[in-house]
């Protein structure tokens, strides 16, 4: 399968790192598209103001399904309060590839879902 | 294909009695299964509901014997033989003999043969089979016993009749598409029950699709998953992607009887190939209809959609066209 998107993107579509339902998350969010359908929902384990662990399902495109997968490597480990200072422009460029206007919203539904996910848990439990 | 308490529910808002027609026996074939009902409503002018042939004589006779009946109230086994002396010397005439047990019924929710199916409709609707069982007194009158467990389900006397009440075969339809709007239509008049799956709230509207059992929005492969069964057929007409390889990744492994995608061939084949990167064996791919449907050569929605559910009944029964060639279409 080509992609116009780039190596990275298509690593990410075809073997995403993380994509399973998460054990015991502390907290979840499902994000959507109400344009495009993509379908993308975050788990994660908080622990002590850290996000112990990240998973996702989706039923999404290529663009939102490596964001997801890129953006679960990147915030395990990570403090709460870091997760939620990340800029959306970071999240579109660690795809590494030139994303479309329209399909921006593809790119950074993932984090959106994080940011909700993560509602309430920007204080150190 | 109305089930029994549609059909009664139909007859319901301008009938209090109707002649219930049953066909228990046929000999030298017959277009409709044994157990197929015609529901002739009172007066001599009533409703009619259901058949028990394709029409022509032999509905009309049974019609005759139901106002008869009607009037009688009483129950009577008939035989209606298609020996027509016109149609015969035309070369005509089909030969064959049917047996109908008719019986008058009241639909004011007392009448215990209603009572009886009623209550194999609602258990095949909860997913689980049920078997009634009717047997004739010696008066002809005939009495009912519905049976959850089939081991279960006997009879006294020397003559009876079985009639087996499964749940409806599942349809889920992955795409709120105009396709797909189209195909819920036709298969919920076939008698299957129909799921239709979406991620997208605008297009999964009840408006759209009124008449599916089940509307669901949310996550495709994980809203179609719990009707992965025996009996159930899956089309995909979402002409996405990203709804297709997750619910085909599991749809294909799982004990489905069809699953079918709307696509080229070109884009089929590039999924296959998708699919067996994944890991599935070429067995499961194989198993992919698609192109789907029969090829009768329509291009509107509901030109694609009849031809897709023409394909699902021949699945269902066994007949060669029921595989189309891998080439061309949709």
């Amino acid at each position: 399968m080509s992609l116009p998107y780039g190596a990275t993107v298509l690593e990410h579509f075809r073997h995403p790192r993380n994509q399973r339902p998460l054990d015991q998350p502390t907290a979840a969010h499902e994000g959507y598209n109400p344009l495009c359908g993509d379908r993308v929902r975050l788990e994660v384990r908080v622990e002590a103001g850290a996000i112990r662990a990240a998973a996702f399902t989706a039923n999404a495109c290529a663009i939102c399904t490596a964001s997801a997968s890129l953006l679960t490597e990147r915030v395990t480990g990570a403090l709460v309060a870091d997760v939620l200072a990340l800029r959306e422009s970071e999240v579109v460029a660690a795809l590494d590839t030139e994303v479309p206007p329209a399909r921006t919203a593809c790119a950074v539904l993932p984090l959106r879902a994080l940011r909700a996910a993560l509602v309430g848990h920007s204080a150190p439990a | 294909m109305a089930d029994f308490r549609e059909q009664l529910d139909a007859l319901r808002a301008t009938e209090r009695r109707v002649a219930m027609a049953t066909l228990v026996g046929a000999r030298g074939g017959s277009p409709r299964p044994l157990g197929a009902k015609l529901f002739v409503g009172e007066g001599g002018g009533g409703r009619l509901v259901g058949s028990v042939s394709i029409g022509g004589c032999v509905d009309a006779r049974v019609v005759e014997h139901g106002d008869r009946l009607l009037r009688a109230g009483r129950a009577e086994r008939v035989t209606v033989k298609v020996d027509d002396a016109e149609a015969l010397e035309l070369g005509l005439a089909c030969g064959a003999e049917f047996d109908l047990l008719i019986e008058p019924v009241s639909l004011d929710g007392t009448d215990p043969a209603v009572a009886a199916y009623e209550s194999a409709v609602d258990l095949s609707r909860s997913g689980r089979e049920a078997w009634v069982v009717t047997t004739l007194g010696a008066d002809g009158t005939p009495t009912r016993r519905v049976h959850a467990d089939r081991h279960e389900a006997s009879a006294g006397g020397t003559e009876f009749f079985v009639e087996r009440f499964a749940p409806a075969d599942a349809l889920v339809i992955v795409g709120a598409s105009d396709v797909g709007a189209a195909l819920a239509r036709l298969a919920r008049a076939l008698g299957m029950r129909v799921i239709v799956v979406d991620g997208r709230e605008r297009y999964a509207t009840r408006e759209r699709f009124a008449s599916a059992d089940e509307l669901l929005v949310g996550m495709p492969a994980e809203l179609a998953r719990p009707y992965y069964r025996d009996g159930t057929s899956v089309v995909l007409v979402s002409h996405d992607y990203k709804y297709e390889l997750p619910i085909l990744r599991e749809a294909l492994r799982a004990p489905v009887r069809f699953v079918g995608m709307l696509a080229g061939r070109k884009r089929g084949d590039a999924v296959r190939a998708l699919l067996k990167e994944d890991g599935l064996s070429d067995a499961e791919v194989a198993r992919l209809h698609s192109p789907i449907g029969l090829d009768i050569g329509g291009r509107e929605p509901e030109e694609i959609a009849l031809s897709i559910a023409a394909q699902l009944v021949a699945v269902r029964e066994g007949k060669p066209l029921a595989r189309r060639a891998q080439e061309g279409g949709r």
